[in-house]
């Protein structure tokens, strides 16, 4: 392709409708990762089951959209209260376990969600996914991208729309966010988050409020399940494998524990990262290049812990994980 | 539950309904904690006077740390009884515990070091409604107003300790004898009844500990706080302390008036070891502390 042994190809590097898909896509994880930051950054209950919260809340809402005849708006809502209970669920018995335990309990119950929708053909579709579920979002992208072109973007890529509506969600999940940890109960969650007992013996019910903190990681988990399952068009359990959590986890972590705006900020340079990386022209098979990706990823996540290790906009103070 | 925002609260006291047994506050009988085949705490029985400052002392070992833990429901104990104010709070939850207003602090000290010093007494105060997720969105406004309320208390509490200045500091940047002031403050912040406190001496320097003494002697009288705590320091329980309660082995072996207890044969020997020989060198019934000396 080029006769330089290393070389970026600009063209698709100026591609806007291929960094609009990117900034999606990092919008949908910056949402599931708000999720793991208000379970691991405020209240220190490490929660591996993300991925889960949106396979139940994606599989939740298309099946009550094409089984049960929902609206797409009434189906939403329904799919968050589904994946809260299922959440709870899990963790009523696993939060009162030690915190190493809580993690494998999560992980396996996402497994367990994702395993059931890989099985169970007649509900979920299986291998085979589901479709047909977005005909509302359709219209109402179609309506999104007459109001761009009328704005003057003459031919606005056809993720711009989701885009769009993903990052208002996130930003207003943001300023929630914010909000509610900087209030008193946030002040609780803090302090279950560094000690339990403390918490406790100041009467605080440290328990409900991980449940509470628990059923906030699943109803944001539920939501980026859906935008997961708009950018796809299709749902399939292989869009819902631990990965998705370890990659929000990788977000967590380079964003910052404890910080909200980390998290957006992180998602984007992770997916900037991942996807930028496709096009550095090696003389190397795809294949390898794929892993290379993951491999600079990696390395940039460890350079960060070696000389900030509280993240980018993490704070320091703050760090009370891993002791 | 919640009461009248911007009223004063009355003094602990004066809401006190006196218990069942007139003026017992805490009431601990047959209580019993087994660790495997060990007994811990093996049918420990006494009573706290409301208004009183008590001291529990005993060898290392006799059990007063883990019965403060069945005590205030960290532990859940095997047998036994344990009434507050006259109602049953054996095996109950600690935060259930805690807000009937009977607060502990822990030996080794659990400032949360990673929250300013004023979120740490703040997160004391009782009936905030912002505490509840519905609160802080529906109705923000008694939240924030609480919250006002509750810093000047934090900040008038921390200035009677000394911490004042340090308010905005992360806890973690305190100093030790800091942050035992700062978790008997936040302890307070929760208007308490009976406070436990385990070793509240150890570990700080003398001035700051007079200060503490100080302070427990004032609560007592000024807001009728009720006192138990943990001590090593004799002089301490007997300049202090209006009663003292004796462990050993898990037991209560005395109980009484300071000069009463230091004079019995009992006490003595268990500090002494009763079968004398090797446990002589680790105790003395006039300090024990001698033991955490370098020799």
């Amino acid at each position: 392709m080029s006769s330089l042994p290393l070389a970026i190809n600009f063209e698709v590097l100026t591609d806007l409708d291929f960094w609009v898909a990117v900034a999606t896509i990092a919008g949908i994880y910056a949402m599931f990762s708000l999720g793991l930051q208000i379970n691991v950054g405020f209240t220190g209950i490490v929660n591996f089951g993300q991925a889960g919260f949106a396979a139940l809340g994606a599989y939740a809402m298309a099946i009550l959209v094409l089984e049960a005849g929902f609206s797409f708006w009434l189906a939403m809502p329904c799919a968050i209260v589904i994946t809260i209970l299922f959440g709870l669920l899990i963790g009523l018995p696993s939060l009162r376990l030690r915190a190493d335990y809580f993690a494998i309990a999560t992980i396996a119950s996402a497994e367990a969600v994702r395993l059931f929708a890989q099985n169970a053909d007649s509900l979920t579709g299986g291998n085979q996914g589901l479709r047909n579920f977005d005909d509302t979002w359709f219209e109402i992208s179609e309506s999104i991208e007459s109001v761009l072109q009328s704005l003057g973007w003459s031919d606005p890529s056809s993720f711009a729309p989701l885009m769009i509506v993903v990052w208002v969600a996130v930003v207003l999940a943001m300023v929630g966010l914010t909000y509610i940890t900087k209030s008193p109960w946030g002040r609780v969650l803090r302090a279950i988050r560094e000690d339990e007992d403390a918490a406790s013996a100041l009467g605080k019910n440290a328990l409900s409020y991980k449940l509470q903190s628990l059923s906030v990681a699943a109803t944001l988990g539920a939501i980026s399940g859906f935008f997961l399952a708009l950018y796809f068009a299709f749902l399939n359990p292989q869009e819902f494998r631990p990965l998705i959590t370890f990659l929000g986890y990788g977000v967590l972590i380079l964003g910052g524990l404890a910080s909200y705006y980390g998290i957006a900020l992180g998602a984007i340079i992770i997916w900037t990262l991942l996807e930028g990386t496709r096009f550095i022209d090696l003389p190397l098979s795809e294949a390898q290049i794929a892993a290379l990706r993951f491999i600079i990823v990696g390395v940039g996540l460890i350079l960060l812990m070696a000389f900030r290790p509280q993240g980018m906009l993490g704070k320091k103070e703050e760090m009370v994980l891993g002791d | 539950m919640a009461t009248e925002a911007g009223e004063p609260r009355p003094p602990a006291a004066a809401a006190a309904a006196p218990g069942r047994n007139g003026s017992q506050i805490l009431e601990v009988e047959g209580v019993v904690q087994r660790f495997g085949g060990i007994r811990a705490v093996d049918g420990a029985s006494f009573d706290v006077e409301q208004g009183t400052i008590t001291a529990l002392i005993g060898p290392n070992g006799a059990g007063k740390t883990t019965l403060f833990n069945v005590v205030t429901g960290f532990y859940k104990g095997n047998r036994g009884r344990v009434s507050f104010d006259g109602a049953s709070i054996f095996r109950r939850s600690p935060h259930a515990i805690a807000r009937l207003g009977m607060v502990r602090t822990f030996q080794i000290t659990k400032s949360l070091a990673a929250m300013p010093v004023i979120d740490n007494m703040m997160l004391a105060a009782p009936d905030q409604p912002g505490e509840r997720l519905v609160n802080v969105i529906f109705r923000p406004a008694s939240s924030k107003r609480r919250e006002r309320e509750v810093r000047e208390e934090a900040i008038e509490l921390l200035d009677t300790f000394n911490l004042a200045k340090l308010a905005d500091e992360y806890a973690g940047t305190l100093s030790g004898g800091q942050r035992k002031l700062l978790e008997l403050a936040r302890a307070l912040m929760t208007r308490p009844r009976l406070l436990l406190l385990d070793e509240p001496m150890a570990g700080i320097n003398p001035t700051l500990g007079r200060r503490l003494l100080d302070h427990m002697q004032r609560l007592r009288s000024e807001e009728g706080v009720t006192f138990l705590f943990i001590e090593h320091d004799m002089e301490v329980v007997m300049n202090h302390s209006d009663r003292v309660i004796v462990m050993a082995e898990g037991r209560v072996i005395a109980d009484g008036a300071p000069a009463e207890v230091s004079s019995d044969q009992r006490v003595i020997d268990a500090y002494l070891g009763s079968g004398g020989g090797e446990e002589q060198r680790s105790a003395d019934a006039r300090d024990p502390t001698d033991a955490e000396r370098p020799r």
